[in-house]
This record gives C-alpha cells, structure tokens and sequence, in this order.
C-alpha cells in the first residue's frame, strides 16, 4: 500500500527569526512542507532554500486565511491526501503531527483541530487575558455555526481529501479560523478535536492575537 | 407616525435589502445619481419647495429634511463602496494566489531559480 502523502502548509509572514527553527524541525520529521510567503518584507526565500520545501510567494500581503488557502491549492494540485496546518512562528510542535493526522489516518473524521484546553498541563501557561479571548470566541462561534470547539482559534488542524477539497477560505485575514467552522457543518464533515501544546514564547506573544484584533474577526465574520 | 418617518424607515429598508441583493447592479446607482442631481437642482432653484416638501412630511424646516435625506444618501454610498472594496479585495487575492501557485518553486529538487512546470 501507497503510504499516503502528507503535506504541512506553513503561512509565513516576516518571522525570519523563527522561520530557520520551526522549518528545521518539519524537516527533521520528513513531512513534504509548503511554505507560503505572505508578501513579506523580509528576505523569507533566503531561508527557505536551504530546506527542501515548496515554495510560493504572494505578490502582496493578502492574509493568514489566504496563504493557507494557496497553500490548500498547491497541496491538491501535489496530490496531497492529508493538509496539516501549522504556524511558523514556533508555537507549534513538529513532534505532535502525527498525534493530528493519526486520527484522519484511521478514518476516523475528515478533519483534526488541535486543542490548547483538552491537555490540562499545557493551559497553564496560557496567558489570562487570552484565555478570556478564547472562551468568548468559543460560544460566538458556537452562536453562528453551532459547532462547539474547546479551542476557538488554533491554527494547528488537520485536513484530509475531503475537507480540502471542500473547506475554500474566503476570508483572507483571521476569520478563516470561524469560517472553516461554518464550512465544517455545511459540509457534515466529520471534525474531532486532539490536545496539542502551544508554546508561548515572548516572541508569539508578541504576535498572537490580542482582544481588539478579535474584535476585528468578530466584525469580519458577521459582515462578510 | 409621521411622513418623514415612514420615508426614512422605508429608505433604510430599501438600503438594508439592495445591500443584500441588487447591488452590483450598476444601472441602479446610475439611476439614483441622476435623481438625486434632479432633485438637487431643483431645491436650489427653487428652495422653497424643500419647505413645502417638509411641511407636507411632517419635518419642521426644509433644511432639516435635506439634512435626513443625505444621511441616508451617505450611508448607501458608503455601503456602495464597501461592497465595491470587498469584490476588489477578493479579485486582488485572486490574482494573487494565481500568480504564486504558477511561481511555485520546489526547493528539494532544484538549487537554482528553476521553476516547477
């Protein structure tokens, strides 16, 4: 039997200083990884090219949302039969993709979202004020699409044929998050929910989302 | 209820829904640019009708009434340009990604600028 192609879309968007780490890694575990620069200033292919990725450029900065979606495009197009999408700013850990696409691998749904809430040692870190953020997007989210996840908005999910086929983002910024929710149930696609870390360093603290960029997604969803 | 009341809401009515389904029917906006030039030709010719106009709707001044009708004009064209903005936004993105899927480079097998056909 044909082991079935895995491909890790990674968005990427100025995070030079990380890139270099987080790219080592996927490497390491011998995942086919497509790397989406999203119209960044800095130099993103100088690093990519050291690795043995797939890589693609926009144009212009045109959003998280979007980048996965070129990415989803580029992973059909290799013949993927499993999407994982991972961040590139290291929050993220190689070593539990399989632990994300075990379940898809088996059959068992057609798509994985990582949770930050389901592993009880790992929400510790959790900064408070995101923690808030985080609850309050899980029952806006439930409120409009009646999916309840424990983790609104983590960027680490798995996707297998089918959901690639059918999850299409239309909202280029962060709204993809819910989006891919409303597109889950209007699909019936089958969706588990597996524990993963998310490491919190000062630099994707920086970074992460923050209660008025939620606000943005919030006005993003119900305007679209 | 009052004349003005009943236009406003019947006005905002019509935004709310053209908003949802008529509007990139351009022929509308064109028809609404040219009665709005009309009718703004004729208040200034003639100001005493936007008096009489109010007077009959229920509005204290003609001022006042000139001033309802074009919040409610804003507001449509601002909506207007919102939606124009989004559509643009999608093609951009579009274009875009088009543009990187055909650029994609396969950094495994090449070290040079070759790209994947």
């Amino acid at each position: 039997m044909q082991l079935p192609k895995i491909f890790v879309v990674v968005p990427v968007f100025n995070e030079v200083t990380v890139l270099d780490q987080t790219l080592s890694d996927l490497v390491a575990h011998n995942y086919n990884i497509i790397l989406v620069d999203d119209g960044s200033t800095d130099d993103i292919d100088i690093i990519a090219r050291k690795y043995p990725v797939f890589f693609l450029k926009h144009l212009l900065n045109i959003g998280q949302g979007a980048a996965l979606q070129t990415g989803m495009d580029a992973a059909r197009f290799l013949g993927a039969d499993i999407v994982v999408h991972f961040d590139a700013d290291g929050q993220h850990d190689a070593m539990e993709i399989c632990r994300i696409t075990d379940p898809l691998l088996k059959n068992r749904c057609d798509i994985v979202f990582g949770s930050r809430f389901l592993q009880n040692n790992s929400s510790q870190s959790i900064p408070f004020s995101k923690k808030i953020v985080l609850q309050a997007a899980r029952y806006i989210n439930y409120l409009f699409y009646g999916i309840l996840l424990s983790d609104a908005h983590n960027g680490f999910r798995a996707l297998n044929r089918k959901a690639i086929q059918q999850i299409s983002f239309t909202q280029n910024r962060m709204g993809h998050a819910s989006e891919i929710l409303s597109l889950v149930k209007k699909n019936k696609l089958r969706y588990l929910e597996v524990p993963v870390t998310i490491r919190y360093s000062d630099y994707s603290r920086k970074k992460g989302q923050n209660i008025f960029n939620s606000i943005n997604i919030f006005f993003d969803l119900i305007t679209k | 209820m009052k004349g003005i009341q009943l236009i406003l809401l019947l006005a905002l009515l019509i935004l709310f829904i053209s908003y949802f389904r008529w509007f990139r029917n351009a022929a509308i906006d064109k028809v609404l640019i040219v009665l709005i030039f009309l009718a703004g030709v004729s208040f200034v010719l003639v100001p005493d009708w936007t008096t009489k106009i109010a007077d009959v709707l229920g509005v204290g001044r003609g001022a006042d009434l000139l001033m309802y009708l074009s919040i409610v004009s804003f507001t449509y064209i601002v909506l207007l340009l919102y939606s124009k903005i989004k559509k643009l936004e999608n093609q951009l993105s579009d274009m875009v990604r088009r543009q990187a899927l055909g650029g994609m480079q396969d950094f495994s097998k090449v070290k040079n600028d070759d790209q994947l056909k």
